[in-house]
């Protein structure tokens, strides 16, 4: 047992590595006190070393420390997004004029992103109910933390507030869904989970009760109707770095070790690989009619919701709820090119996402404002801003030229593929709502005048630079998307499952 | 009915009585002790079901710490004590239909599992070196995962509890 | 284990039956004769300022909070302890990684002050035209109320 442990260690370096450089990001912080900069160096140096032991994991198969955790392709692909945008958000953190005003120690704010990446990354591997638990919970209490972080302005401490309240309620739902299932199994494994419900010895209604219980965990994390309400107050209230991180990587997470949880424990792993990569549900529970109206409602709702938002920051919040319903679709297919569907959609939304709350901090340091109607006249202050947000926007909304085009595309296949139409139409007419609220925006920039006439908007060359990095995959990967689709596709495999 | 139900039944008008004290007192400070007591019945209910660890964990956790912080947390706010910190019940209807949806589904539960469950549990003689051993060796990531959690929880509180400086 | 704990229990109801016990006998055979000073709040005299319910310091719950964090570390010890001979070295630098990890929350709190008790300077009892004034209940209430 203890040398497999030993051996199991060489599969947890890119966790390992988040777990040293969180302590070291405390301790330096505590000799540096001066200087934050110190501490975020530490930081982005421990985020390059875990990427570089994550993209060493490639192709590497295992279930260590006692079937708690999986590295596999799946894992890995998520490992990756979620890094990735945690050093793509450091990186933004350097430039935020809301984080960095004097007298703030930011110490803590550096060391807590490394703890909010490293629970996330667990979440992506976690095979273990109680690893799973552990993983969400570790990374909610960080956001929570990281939510409030700002505490002079009112709103960070209500946000923090209203989701230390709602996370605790959801958690505390799922744990219960969690002990069910154990009782019910005797089981917290996956993997033994899996065995127990194939013996179809286990009675239906208490598993749809355990079911219904866990996915509001689940629910809560990507935000998905109706376990949504925390989002446009803690997306509105957090510093807009830590809204880009939870509404992509948190997001991703949450995605990750739901669509684990339910291939590997409720996929039927006896069946095998059925033609056209569709998984076998194991009988008593009808996940892909459930998880349908989970989606239509969350993208419905944050759509029409997002119409009246006048505020920037609660428009993509309430754009990222529509999100997460377009991404659920991809969950109802219940298979292998649904599965990849989710995971391109990722890529284009980790860029897009991030890139839009990018440009509304940069236009925030500068204006002080998240309001659209402060978008006025935009086109001629900050015209390369401008430009910017709006190819942002009109990815997210899946248009092309942009990568978010091709994301959309894959997703709407894999569901016309797999026979479900309506909801595919639920689907597009969401689209073509959601395009409403981003040509507000558009129209404020380029075509209304501000009466004020306010001087220029400059941004700085890193600014700049980090600009240009994420403008340039979301056009580069329209017109050359099959590295990006290879990618996804060869990242579906999951541990232990057909 | 022999004393292990005489004394089960005590235990649990112990918890479920002081926890309507809980729901029910208009003085926060009558709440809390209330509160102990509730705790103090769980306690005994782990005993109960041959959970010892468990039991002592309740005591020095939930008694011992987190309900010294909720009195400490109600001295601190000023006059709390004489106010009436009941406020008017909102949205009546739906919550009592979503609280009827869910006691029923898990009444549901209890109903269609109720055979399953066997008997008494088997004596055993105490859980804490199975506990022990079961921490070190296979669940060994969850208690290390543990110390990361309790170390942001120790940063967040010290952090937000701070005065401005 | 459970007769070990009906001993325990056994222990429980003879404390609460002494305690209560004790005060019903009181209540019985004692005289009931009160009269204002006797009811006061200190009987030899003093006469109490202000209200009792001071409002705390916000100090006290940051140490209860961190007291909180160790309280749970100290429960993982105890199932450590019991097999840490069978185990031996590995269980031990488990223990010394769990440990070290929430050292550095100890530092972190110690290194930014969460464990300092910044009282208020005391004031010095000044003489104003050679008349004593004695300050000493005012310094006592900020000592508690700081």
């Amino acid at each position: 047992m203890i040398e497999q442990l030993l051996s199991d260690l060489s599969f947890f370096k890119p966790e390992l590595t988040l777990v040293v450089t969180f302590l070291t990001a405390i301790l330096t912080d505590l000799v540096f006190r001066r200087s934050p900069v110190v501490v975020a160096a530490v930081c982005l140096a421990g985020f390059a070393l875990t990427g570089i032991f994550i993209l060493g994991q490639n192709g590497e198969e295992a279930l260590i420390f006692g079937n708690m955790l999986t590295v596999d392709a799946f894992a890995v692909f998520f490992k990756v997004l979620i890094t990735l945008s945690a050093i793509l958000v450091l990186v933004f953190s350097l430039s935020s004029a809301e984080l960095n005003t004097p007298g703030r120690s930011l110490g803590e704010y550096y060391s807590l992103l490394v703890a909010l990446t490293l629970g996330m990354i667990l979440m992506a591997g976690a095979t273990n109910l109680l690893m799973i638990y552990l993983a969400i919970e570790l990374s909610s209490m960080t956001s929570y933390i990281l939510t409030g972080y700002t505490r002079e302005a009112p709103d960070s401490s209500e946000a923090s507030l209203k989701y230390v309240i709602y996370g605790g309620l959801s958690s505390g739902i799922m744990l219960y869904g969690i002990s069910i299932l154990y009782g019910l199994t005797g089981t917290l494994d996956l993997y033994q989970l899996n065995q127990v419900l194939a013996t179809g010895d286990i009675n239906d209604f208490t598993l749809l009760i355990a079911g219904v219980f866990t996915m509001v965990g689940f629910g809560y994390k990507i935000s998905a109707v109706p376990f949504h309400f925390w989002t446009p107050d803690v997306y509105e209230g957090a510093p807009i770095t830590i809204t880009a991180f939870l509404s992509v990587a948190s997001k991703a997470a949450g995605f990750a070790v739901f669509i684990r949880f339910l291939k590997v424990a409720f996929v039927d792993a006896g069946a095998g690989e059925v033609a056209g990569g569709f998984w076998t549900m194991l009988q008593g529970f009808d996940w892909p009619l459930m998880v349908a109206i989970v989606s239509v409602l969350t993208m419905t709702l944050g759509n029409l919701v997002a119409l009246w938002q006048d505020n920037m920051k609660r428009l993509l919040a309430y754009s990222s709820i529509a999100h997460a319903g377009y991404l659920l679709m991809g969950v109802v297919v219940m298979g292998n090119e649904g599965t990849a569907a989710v995971l391109i959609y990722f890529i284009a939304y980790l860029f897009m996402n991030l890139g839009a709350f990018y440009v509304v901090m940069l236009i925030a340091n500068k204006t002080g404002s998240e309001d659209v109607e402060d978008y006025r006249g935009l086109a001629a202050r900050a015209p390369f801003l401008s430009l910017s947000l709006s190819l942002f926007l009109i990815s997210l909304t899946g248009l092309p030229p942009t990568v978010g085009f091709i994301g959309k595309l894959y997703l709407f296949a894999a569901l016309l593929n797999s026979g479900w139409i309506w909801l595919a139409v639920v689907g597009g007419i969401n689209t073509v709502i959601s395009l409403y609220y981003y040509v507000k925006v558009f129209r404020n920039m380029y075509l209304r005048e501000d009466e004020e006439k306010k001087g220029r908007i400059e941004v700085g060359a890193a600014q700049l630079a980090t600009l240009v990095v994420l403008l340039v995959p979301i056009i580069l990967f329209f017109f050359y998307f099959p590295p990006i689709v290879e990618f996804a596709q060869a990242s579906i495999r999951i541990f232990g499952t057909p | 009915m022999d004393l292990f139900d005489i004394v089960f039944y005590c235990f649990a008008l112990i918890a479920v009585g002081s926890a309507v004290v809980v729901v029910f007192s208009r003085n926060i400070m009558y709440a809390a002790f209330a509160l102990l007591f509730a705790f103090f019945g769980i306690a005994g209910l782990y005993v109960l079901l041959q959970a010892d660890f468990l039991a002592v964990t309740q005591i020095l956790i939930y008694i011992g710490g987190i309900l010294v912080l909720m009195l400490f947390g109600v001295m601190l706010t000023n006059r709390v004590v004489d106010v009436d910190i009941k406020t008017g019940t909102l949205q009546i209807v739906p919550a009592a239909i979503l609280a009827a949806v869910v006691g029923g589904s898990l009444s549901g539960v209890f109903y269609s599992t109720w055979s399953t469950v066997s008997g008494t549990p088997s004596d055993v003689a105490t859980t804490t070196p199975a506990i022990g051993e079961m921490l070190m060796t296979s669940y060994i990531l969850p208690f290390e995962i543990a110390s990361i959690i309790l170390l942001v929880a120790l940063i967040g509180a010290a952090m937000i509890a701070r005065r401005k400086t | 284990m459970l007769t070990e704990f009906g001993r325990v229990l056994i222990f429980f109801i003879i404390g609460a039956v002494f305690v209560a016990g004790g005060l019903v006998t009181a209540w019985l055979i004692r005289p009931n004769r009160p009269y204002p000073s006797k009811l006061t709040t200190y009987e030899c005299g003093e006469v109490p300022i202000g209200d009792t319910r001071v409002r705390f310091n916000i100090r006290f719950y940051v140490i209860a909070l961190i007291f909180l964090i160790f309280d749970v570390e100290v429960v993982f010890l105890f199932p450590w302890a019991l097999v840490y001979s069978q185990l031996g070295w590995f269980a031990f630098v488990e223990m010394v990684i769990f440990i070290v990890i929430l050292f550095v929350g100890y530092a972190y709190v110690w290194r930014k002050g969460d464990l300092d008790w910044d009282r208020p300077a005391p004031k010095i009892p000044t003489f104003e035209k050679g008349v004593g004034v004695r300050e000493d209940h005012l310094l006592e209430e900020q000592v508690v109320g700081s």
